[in-house]
């Protein structure tokens, strides 16, 4: 498991461009720490979702599940390794793009949002998981987001980003129902991973 | 070893791989054959664990490959057209597969020399040639020092060089006891490296033997050329030969060369060709194919 975890880590950082969209999307979530923590929250929750993401989606893009899954046969691990990743790496970017909404003296969003957080890359992660296509998934969070949860729901559904913003904010319940869509999430992403992997 | 057991792998009405059963052996390299859309591919990827038989079992060394503990020191795989992410470097992509195959960095810098990628090690697999790419493909593949090969179309892209460097790498591979499973639409080239041979059409073997006994069944075909061709076409039916034209010559098969020449020469036909056709891979190969 630890292999697994260095490996993807080791992949990250020396693909260029991953790192290179983490530090800008981090420079823009900082930006927005200095203006307003619940902004920073969003964006932070955005930049979480998507590097779980691109960390799984481009390994279908790319092909590339299939030499993961040629070196470790047992998909359950692999997955559960990118979880871990991916909550590592989204938590650290949380933890560094936040420091201007401590010093602006949000310390407790600031701490809410990082306990919730893991939360949103462990959901983006069974999310690609399940999907295998980052630009599906990009467009159908943003299509979600703004039609579903912003225009309908008016963020007061019990619907995931707004469950994040609640959380982020200090609600209890929120993350409760937030941790309970991961877990659905996560549910349907162990079910279907033994799906074969296909040549194109 | 390598062992397909009626293996089957079925999309909704298509039988893609239809109750396929066949074994490539150690110490012996072993090719693949089959038209585009045969199930080549899908027989490969249910051997590696990557699609799941419908029916029958995909044995490496006795056991399933998700039963296979440490899989990539038993079993290297070149897929496709050289998988990697294209925004990473080529060493870079080799040490992360070395991270999971538990492989040193020391073997990473010996792959890399070995199939000639040192001075292109660290730029991005994206600017690589298709060439390069299948190098790197096969580098990744040997990091684990594994005894099983399995390979689909490692071929593609490589220049004449780089195909006789691979050759010669299955070769000395199967020589010190390893399995090698080759699929390739090079026959030519196939021909001089493999010792068994696999060729399925329409999802089902065709034929699995050896390479030797394969050529041995092949029936002998001559050429023929002379001034007469209709009447050297009449005189070798009677004789109990098989007579084809390619419009420049004729082609008999069931004749040895010189009952060839003697009918001709009773016949009283000048001949001005006759030479024997030895059996080719892709002739035979073609005609199991069509078959």
């Amino acid at each position: 498991m630890i292999t697994l975890v260095r490996s993807e880590l080791y992949r990250m950082a020396t693909i260029r461009s991953s790192w290179v969209s983490i530090s800008l999307f981090g420079a823009v979530a900082a930006a927005f720490g200095m203006l307003d923590a619940y902004w920073w929250a969003l964006f932070v929750g955005i930049g979480a979702f998507g590097i779980s993401v691109l960390t799984v989606a481009q390994h279908y893009q790319h092909r590339t599940i299939a030499l993961l899954y040629l070196a470790r046969p047992r998909r359950l691990s692999v997955l559960i390794a990118q979880v871990i990743t991916t909550v590592a790496v989204a938590w650290c970017f949380a933890a560094v793009t936040g420091i201007a909404v401590v010093i602006k003296g949000g310390d407790r969003p600031y701490l809410h949002t990082l306990i919730v957080v893991p939360v949103m890359a462990a959901f983006g992660t069974a999310a690609a998981a399940i999907v295998r296509r980052s630009s599906w998934l990009f467009f159908g969070f943003a299509a979600w987001f703004v039609f579903v949860e912003g225009l309908a729901g008016q963020l007061k559904w019990p619907l995931p980003i707004s469950s994040y913003l609640n959380a982020a904010g200090g609600d209890a319940f929120g993350l409760e129902v937030f941790v309970g869509w991961a877990v659905v999430a996560l549910a349907v992403a162990v079910l279907t991973l033994a799906r074969d992997l296909t040549a194109d | 070893m390598i062992e397909a057991v009626e293996l089957t792998k079925a999309y909704r009405t298509v039988r893609a791989v239809d109750g396929l059963s066949f074994t490539a052996q150690p110490g012996r390299v072993s090719g693949f054959l089959g038209l585009n859309g045969s199930g080549k591919t899908t027989t490969l990827r249910m051997l590696l664990g990557l699609t799941r038989p419908t029916s029958g079992v995909a044995l490496i060394n006795g056991k399933p490959f998700g039963a296979l503990t440490h899989p990539s020191r038993q079993v290297g795989a070149v897929l496709e057209q050289g998988i990697s992410h294209p925004g990473q470097s080529g060493r870079a992509h080799l040490i992360a597969q070395a991270m999971l195959a538990g492989a040193s960095r020391a073997r990473v810098d010996l792959l890399l020399e070995q199939v000639g990628l040192t001075d292109a090690a660290t730029h991005r697999t994206g600017d690589y040639s298709l060439g390069m790419r299948q190098r790197l493909a096969v580098a990744t593949a040997l990091l684990g020092e594994p005894p099983v090969l399995i390979l689909d179309e490692p071929a593609n892209g490589l220049d004449p060089e780089g195909i006789a460097w691979l050759r010669q790498l299955l070769r000395d591979h199967a020589q010190a006891g390893g399995t090698v499973l080759i699929s390739s639409h090079l026959l030519a080239e196939l021909a001089h490296l493999i010792d068994d041979v696999v060729i399925i059409a329409k999802g089902q073997v065709r034929r699995a033997t050896p390479l030797a006994e394969l050529y041995g069944t092949a029936a002998q075909r001559l050429r023929v050329r002379g001034r007469d061709p209709q009447r050297l076409w009449r005189a070798f039916e009677s004789a109990g030969g098989k007579v084809t034209t390619d419009d420049q010559a004729l082609e008999v098969v069931g004749l040895s060369a010189e009952a060839a020449g003697e009918i001709a020469f009773a016949a009283g036909v000048p001949l001005y060709e006759l030479t024997i056709d030895t059996p080719n891979l892709e002739r035979i190969f073609l005609d199991l194919a069509a078959g």
